[in-house]
This record gives C-alpha cells, structure tokens and sequence, in this order.
C-alpha cells in the first residue's frame, strides 16, 4: 500500500515551511522512521521521515518549495 | 494537583569545538529516540565558529576564509535552523534533549518557549529583554544577546539557544547574524559592565530550565553518560 509523507504536524499548522533537501531519492528502499527530507521555517527544522518500510515512489513537493505543516509531500510505496 | 518533575541530565561539556560536540549530541539524540536515556540538557561552550544553518547563505559571512583563517575561526553548515551565527569562548550554548509529547508543546511553541526562558533567566540579572515577533531570539532594545535555532526528528528536539554572556562581538561584526545586516549584537558582559561568571549563570539556567520544563536533572559527564547508553544499547540487551 502507499503511504503519505508529510510535514509532521509538531508546529503551528498555519506555519509556512521550505523544504530545504531530500535526504532519499525516487526509488530508495527506506526503513520506517529514517530521515526523508529536511523542512525548515526561519529557525526550526523538522524532519521528514518514512512512515513504513518501503521505497520512496514519488516526491510532490521538491526542494526549494515552500509549503504548510501537514502537506503531503511525496509518497511510499509500502512493502 | 501536583506535577511530578521528571528526570534528566545535565550535560556541561565547557569548552570543546562545535563538531565534536555536536557529534556528542547526535548521540545523545539516537539514545533519546531509542528511548535509553531521560531528558538532557546539554551546555557547552565553543572554539570560535560560524555556523550556517538550513536558511542561511555563505554570503552572510562577510570576511574573506583567508581572513577566517587568520582569526582562527572556522566555518560549518549545521542543521538548526537560521543563517549564520558566531559561537566563541564566553558565549553559552544550551541545547534541551526533550521530547514535544512529554511538554505538551509544538515545535513553535517550544521555541517561543526557550526565548521566555532566556528572558526569565536576563531578568535574574535586572536584564530586561524582549521578543520580536519577526525576529526570534531575545533582544535588550535593537541589540540580540540571545539566538534561538531548534530542530525536531520524530517529536524529540535538539539544537536550542545561545546566550550572550562575554564573547568577542567584534566576531559579529564579520557577518551578517542571522541573516540580518547591521544588526546589533550585544552580551551580559556589555550590558552590566562586569560578567557574573559563567558558573552563576549556569546554576540559573537549571532552576529556570527545570522549572519551565517540569524537570529535575541531574549533573553528569559525558564519559558517565556514554557508559550509561552503552550499557543499555539494545546490542547488549540481545
């Protein structure tokens, strides 16, 4: 099954965020919990990580883009 | 209803350069998020640095690295947030190994939260400083003596405050802190005419820290604390 990867929502959820970097690439076997992507806001980073062991299958935000906590910014394909 | 105080760590690395610190951090951090080791709170201060963080550009360094290197300072690119900032001798850096659940707050309060902390402890001092609300950190009037920059993987936080206690301004004026061009900077020292002693200022720190985070933590080194992770790394547990 897919899973969604979002900006975890441990800040404002109005509040805007850059993701800065993609830690993986399209087609990394990823394990569940490891680092996915960097999110920044002025003076926080948050970290994006895999919500289940699997592959990244698609990245919908790419770096540089700004975005809201809570977006889903790419997908995993589950094992 | 009383609330039961947790229990943590603090962590007084002194003086040490940034990387070897942080790499001390990082530890820290994985053991908290394996769920080893209680709350810590780690202090130190650094060999002169500038660190960029992930909103920061080089750019904002405005001295040459041959210039740099003639100072005896080194540049990193670190993962807090924020753009660039000095670390020296004389300045306390503060990084709170918590967890968002445990203190029922999110990433952006939680940093608002260091600045009231910053403000409690300056005020100790008759200090009176502020927040600005485009600007995070703790300023006295124009001038920053306090800069705040956090990370947080998976609800635990790291990376924390700064506080100005009686560094080398001059260093600042090699960049752009912040990002911010002309932006004044300015230190416990400056502000009272005398330091109170980096000691004092610690033991202040703790009683607000624990008291802001419903904490009772106790001093530990590292070699004791490292020994403590080892021997309850889940290796060991088989």
């Amino acid at each position: 099954m897919d899973y969604d990867i979002v900006i975890p929502p441990t800040a404002d959820g109005a509040l805007e965020v850059t993701v800065v970097s993609w830690i993986k690439n399209t087609g990394d076997h990823v394990s569940k919990g490891q680092d996915l992507a960097e999110a920044t806001t002025e003076k926080i980073t948050l970290y994006v990580t895999a919500p289940a062991d699997g592959t990244l299958k698609e990245i919908i935000v790419s770096a540089g883009t700004k975005t809201k906590i809570g977006t889903v910014i790419g997908i995993l394909a589950g094992e | 209803m009383m609330e039961r105080n947790r229990k943590g760590y603090w962590l007084d690395l002194n003086l040490m350069p940034y990387a070897p610190a942080f790499e001390i951090q990082e530890r820290i951090l994985h053991a908290r998020m394996a769920g080893r080791i209680a709350p810590t709170i780690i202090l130190q201060e650094n060999s002169p640095v500038f660190t960029i963080g992930r909103s920061g550009s080089r750019d904002n360094i405005l001295s040459s690295p041959e210039h740099l290197r003639s100072l005896g300072i080194d540049v990193l690119e670190v993962n807090r947030g924020g753009d660039v900032t000095y670390h020296g001798p004389g300045q306390l850096i503060v990084s709170p190994l918590l967890y968002l659940g445990d203190i029922g707050l999110n990433a952006n309060q939680y940093m608002h939260r260091l600045e009231d902390v910053l403000m409690a402890l300056l005020e100790r001092y008759d200090i009176d400083t502020s927040k600005k609300d485009a600007y995070p950190g703790v300023w006295l009037g124009e001038a920053k003596i306090a800069a705040v920059g956090i990370a947080v993987r998976h609800g635990f936080t790291f990376h924390g405050f700064s506080l100005n206690v009686a560094p080398d301004l001059e260093a600042f004026k090699l960049i752009n802190p912040c990002g911010v061009s002309r932006m004044n900077v300015t230190s416990i020292a400056q502000v009272l005419g005398r330091s109170p002693g980096m000691a004092d200022i610690k033991s202040t720190l703790k009683s607000v820290l624990e008291k802001t985070f419903s904490l009772r933590t106790d001093l530990i080194s590292w070699q004791a604390l490292r020994l403590e992770m080892d021997q309850l790394s889940p290796d060991d547990r088989g």
